[in-house]
């Protein structure tokens, strides 16, 4: 975090270093709760997106605040056959595998 | 690696833990949200059992903490719910203790959770930052358009913290009743998130309920974005908060990322092309000749550099000492 990035340095103890050890081994068990829950979830997000499309084609996309512009059908994006529906990822950009400009996987 | 997606979670569902810190005493436990895994900075709920006591002391890391529930004295002062808390790493707080006990919402940002029983200040803190506010009663909602693209009219906000070089913020936001905005937004920050009260829904990851959490790394989707009976959540983001809004579910934080870079160079394209020069590609990071130049008022040869990676003495807003012979540690190395 950059919040105001104030700290003092000091040495940490052996307690506190076993504590953020068994903590952050905790934090990957969350995690994984947390990445199959929303694995599961998958199909209920697929309804969750087309009724978003729905509205989109309807009621508008919000630009900007409140100032909403209906969506065409043929802007509304395709899936990518070879992609599945990920929301959950681990450390952002440094977890994504997507090719970028085709250069890396 | 900084701290992992941590979304949805919701502290209910967990049980409290004893803290066993030293320093921090019996009678305090707490529900672990989100730590991060180089620096040991974590969000946490706090319980204090009634008759809970601290000794006055500090901390190494800066910290924050609001009120949930219950009522916390800090010195000779009663806290309620909403009251907020920045406070700087050094910085001695008096005692605090709970007759009844309370719920508390802590984030230590910059390491671990630590308590040094003092009276008086670390030499190397800077008092001068601390604040602390009752923002239920003292902060009036404000639109919550501080960012364009802006959200949409039923989500207001109550700015807390702000970090004037950074942009970063820690702030309350609410939804209305019926509130909805149908678009996904991503940013180019980690945002954070604790659901004080009430019940939102984003379209990647449905209910966040009161107790409900989020850590969210930069550059990945969210929303779109519903309450059905309102919500009061306390909110943090660690640098400038800009939202990019669209409406592919299926685009990746990579494709968001090079989104976000088209957009910069369509926006600013003479500092997006100095930035991205060969020639002048930093490895560390840019020079701000504002933080290097000499200046008349230089002290004794002493360094004037201004950097800062969370480890490091920092002078985030100027020039400040309490000691000339406080220890520094400018040990970075900016080569060209």
């Amino acid at each position: 975090m950059t919040f105001k990035n104030l700290y003092i340095d000091h040495e940490r103890s052996s307690e506190a270093e076993e504590w953020v050890k068994e903590e952050l081994a905790e934090q990957e068990e969350r995690f994984a709760q947390i990445e199959a829950a929303m694995e599961a979830l998958a199909p209920t997000r697929e309804k969750w997106y087309q009724e978003f499309f729905d509205r989109l084609l309807t009621n508008g996309f919000n630009l900007d605040g409140d100032d909403k512009m209906p969506i065409p059908e043929s802007d509304l994006p395709v899936k990518p056959a070879d992609r599945k529906d990920q929301v959950v990822w681990k450390y952002g950009v440094d977890s994504d595998d997507t090719p970028r400009n085709g250069k890396e996987g | 690696m900084a701290r992992p997606h941590i979304e949805p979670f919701c502290d209910r569902d967990n049980h409290f833990k004893p803290m066993r810190l030293l320093g921090f005493g019996t009678g305090m436990h707490y529900k672990m949200l989100s730590m991060d895994t180089d620096t040991g900075a974590c969000s946490m709920t706090v319980q204090f059992d009634g008759g809970y006591k601290r000794t006055p002391g500090f901390s190494w890391s800066e910290y924050e903490f609001i009120v949930i529930e219950g009522e916390l004295k800090v010195g000779d002062r009663t806290c309620r719910k909403g009251h907020y808390f920045y406070v700087p790493a050094g910085y001695a707080l008096p005692e605090i203790s709970s007759d009844q006990g309370c719920l508390v919402l802590y984030m230590y940002n910059t390491g671990e959770p630590s308590h040094e029983e003092a009276t008086e200040h670390h030499p190397s803190a800077q008092t001068q930052l601390y604040h602390d506010v009752d923002s239920y009663m003292d902060i009036p909602w404000a639109a919550g358009n501080v960012a364009k693209p802006s959200v949409a009219s039923g989500c207001m906000i109550k700015l807390l913290n702000y970090n004037p070089n950074s942009f970063a913020m820690t702030f309350l936001y609410c939804m209305t009743p019926n509130f909805y905005q149908d678009n996904i937004s991503y940013h180019d920050c980690a945002e954070e998130s604790y659901h004080l009260w009430g019940t939102s829904w984003m379209m990647q990851f449905g209910d966040v309920p009161t107790g409900g959490y989020f850590w969210r790394p930069a550059y990945i989707n969210h929303g779109a974005f519903a309450s059905e009976y309102g919500c009061i959540a306390l909110g943090r983001v660690d640098s400038k908060l800009f939202n990019h809004f669209h409406y592919n579910p299926w685009s990746t934080p990579v494709e968001n990322a090079e989104r976000s870079e088209a957009r910069l160079l369509a926006r600013d394209p003479l500092l997006y092309h100095w930035a991205f020069s060969k020639d002048h590609n930093h490895p560390h990071s840019p020079k701000d000749f504002e933080m290097f130049m000499p200046r008349r008022g230089d002290e004794n040869g002493h360094d004037t550099e201004h950097k800062s990676d969370g480890h490091r003495h920092d002078h985030w807003h100027g020039h400040h000492h309490h000691d000339d012979h406080s220890p520094h540690s400018h040990d970075h190395h900016h080569d060209h």
